[in-house]
């Protein structure tokens, strides 16, 4: 019965292979501008990605993945993919310029999920990012690849039409609550030039 | 009996049921004994065992004794002898799909139990699966599978996708063949027969599984790869609907089945709707309604669906369905959030403000309590 199983591997696929003999370079301390418009202060360097699967997100890491990853979303426009576009099997989710945070979120949901992971939603509230009003959300996510139980939190901000969001995951356990901090100093920092 | 004598008296049966009822009646095999450890077959039960205990531990795995023991015990009657040898796994995974490893372990996934409307049509998918095991098809899919490559491919067929690492990653490339598929088909029915079952509602499994196909946006089921191995839907329901006629009669046992769900209905039709999938989600939730209408649960859920969609007409639909949920009585208190967006997305902003009353009073607490809280303040001004 089998009517799935080939979605699910290819979804898992894809996010394996976006980590897999990928080209790193550092992203230094300081000021640093995401995409044309997202600026961010950094308290210490990270390491970027390339990981076209996730694109157009840029993918950060700390300890290298897939252990923890910051997607970093600037300037995503009405009806873009906020992933690289799968196979014909697997549902893609797009950004609509009307989507209330929850519907956001739910996307996002949708998207952690594609490789059938398990999302909950811990904790979605109102904060101020990229200098406007936006919103922050923590998530527990459990890998479907390894079971392995991952916290997360996530910051977003419509401007303009277009969103602009952070989306932080890492394991619960020691890495989530070693780097959360950092995160949250950036997300704070985070201004959008308009 | 030889397996491949089994094999074709089994396809006999099947494949032609007037000739069926002229030929001695097709008897189950004996239990298997455990093959020895140093065979081939020896190995991959050993593999199983460990992923079976692996699955045992599995945040994905539904430990709910009641509704394990339930369709545990469904899935006794349908193997008869074998039921020493059967282990039902729930796993909380929304998607329609069920599979038997070799050593007995078998796996039920929550999607397909939303997907059953009673319990025959459950028996209908764990028959298929149990007639894959008594036909020891997955030993002759082992011996097909000579590279490395292709072994773990094959491994993941019993749905061991992410608990045997990477090598598991290529899961459902490799399957079984159509014949089997078949096969596998036939031996269900008539298991289904022998637990007491109506063999109809096997058809209607993959009538509802259709309906769902042909929603999908590119409405093309050609392009999944489970149709790449598996004989299509339709053609399937065909087959199955032909091999019911031959013996009519049985139960469906929906009263029992929708007693053994209802605790878990709500659960289910969340994680149905957060796939996003929502043409298919809408296929599959106007049949529930169509079926139940006066289900708060459901209208709930095609609501959200509408909502997130969000396309022309959407946002009318499921005003419409929330409102039959509160109308119908004991609706998720995301009914009144989901009423409560849409309503602020139109600057209603009294409408807006006594449905995020409502949701925060009936779920205080609410992962989302301090937005729909910010919500509230901003509509107050």
């Amino acid at each position: 019965m089998r009517t799935h199983r080939g979605t699910l591997v290819a979804a898992t696929l894809v996010v394996v292979l976006a980590g897999c003999a990928a080209p790193v370079t550092k992203v230094d301390s300081g000021e640093q501008t995401v995409g044309d418009r997202l600026q961010v202060s950094l308290e210490g360097p990270w390491n970027q990605v390339r990981a076209p699967a996730l694109a157009p997100a840029q993918v950060w890491t700390m300890e290298g993945l897939p252990l923890d990853r910051l997607l970093v979303y600037s300037g995503i426009k009405n009806e873009q993919l906020i992933h690289a576009e799968g196979p014909a099997s697997l549902k893609n989710f797009a950004f609509r310029s009307t989507m209330q945070p929850d519907e956001i979120v739910a996307m996002f949901e949708g998207m952690l999920t594609r490789d059938g992971s398990s999302f909950k939603l811990v904790k979605l509230g109102p904060a101020s990012f990229g200098g406007a009003k936006g919103f922050r959300f923590e998530f527990a996510l459990t890998r479907r690849v390894d079971n392995v139980q991952l916290s997360g939190v996530g910051y977003g901000t419509v401007s303009n039409g277009e969103l602009f969001a952070l989306l932080y995951q890492a394991p619960r356990l020691a890495f989530f609550p070693r780097h959360q901090p950092r995160v949250e100093q950036m997300a704070r920092s985070a201004r959008i030039k308009t | 009996m030889r397996r491949r004598d089994f094999l074709a008296c089994a396809c006999c049966a099947s494949l032609a049921p007037g000739l069926a009822a002229a030929q001695p009646a097709w008897e189950i095999p004996a239990r298997f004994a455990r093959p020895d450890a140093g065979s081939d077959e020896g190995g991959l039960w050993s593999m199983m065992d460990r992923e079976e205990v692996r699955l045992r531990k599995s945040p994905f795995s539904l430990r709910d004794p009641k509704l394990q023991a339930y369709v545990q015990d469904i899935a006794c009657r349908l193997a008869g002898e074998h039921c020493p040898d059967v282990r039902v796994h729930l796993v909380r995974t929304p998607l329609f799909n069920a599979s038997m490893a070799p050593n007995g372990m078998m796996q039920v996934w929550s999607g397909l139990m939303l997907r059953a409307d009673n319990e025959a049509q459950l028996a209908a998918v764990l028959g298929h699966e149990i007639g894959h095991y008594l036909a020891r098809h997955s030993v002759e899919r082992l011996r097909d599978a000579k590279s490395r490559s292709a072994f773990g491919m094959f491994i993941g067929m019993f749905g061991a996708v992410g608990a045997v690492g990477q090598v598991g990653l290529y899961a459902g490339m490799f399957a079984y063949s159509r014949e089997h598929e078949s096969q596998a088909d036939s031996i269900g029915v008539l298991l289904m027969r022998k637990a007491g079952y109506d063999a109809a509602e096997a058809a209607k499994v993959w009538e509802n599984l259709q309906l769902e196909i042909k929603a999908r946006p590119d409405g093309d089921a050609s392009r999944s790869p489970f149709f790449a191995t598996h004989p299509p839907a339709a053609e399937r329901q065909q087959a199955l609907a032909e091999l019911a006629r031959a013996s009519p009669g049985g139960a469906a046992n929906e009263a029992q089945w929708r007693e053994g769900v209802k605790p878990f209905l709500r659960d289910w039709l969340h994680e149905e709707v957060k796939r996003g999938q929502h043409e298919e989600s809408l296929a599959l939730l106007g049949r529930m309604i169509a079926r139940s209408p006066a289900l708060a649960d459901y209208r709930w859920a095609r609501g959200e669906v509408y909502r997130l969609r969000a396309k022309d007409g959407d946002l009318d639909s499921a005003v419409a369905d929330y409102l039959a949920a509160i109308a119908d009585g004991g609706e998720p208190p995301d009914t009144h959030r989901g009423l409560g967006m849409i309503h602020r997305a139109r600057n209603q902003a009294a409408e807006a403000r006594a449905s995020f009353q409502r949701y925060l009073e009936a779920a205080p607490d609410a992962a989302d309590f301090t937005m729909i809280k910010s919500y509230l303040e901003e509509l107050r001004t």
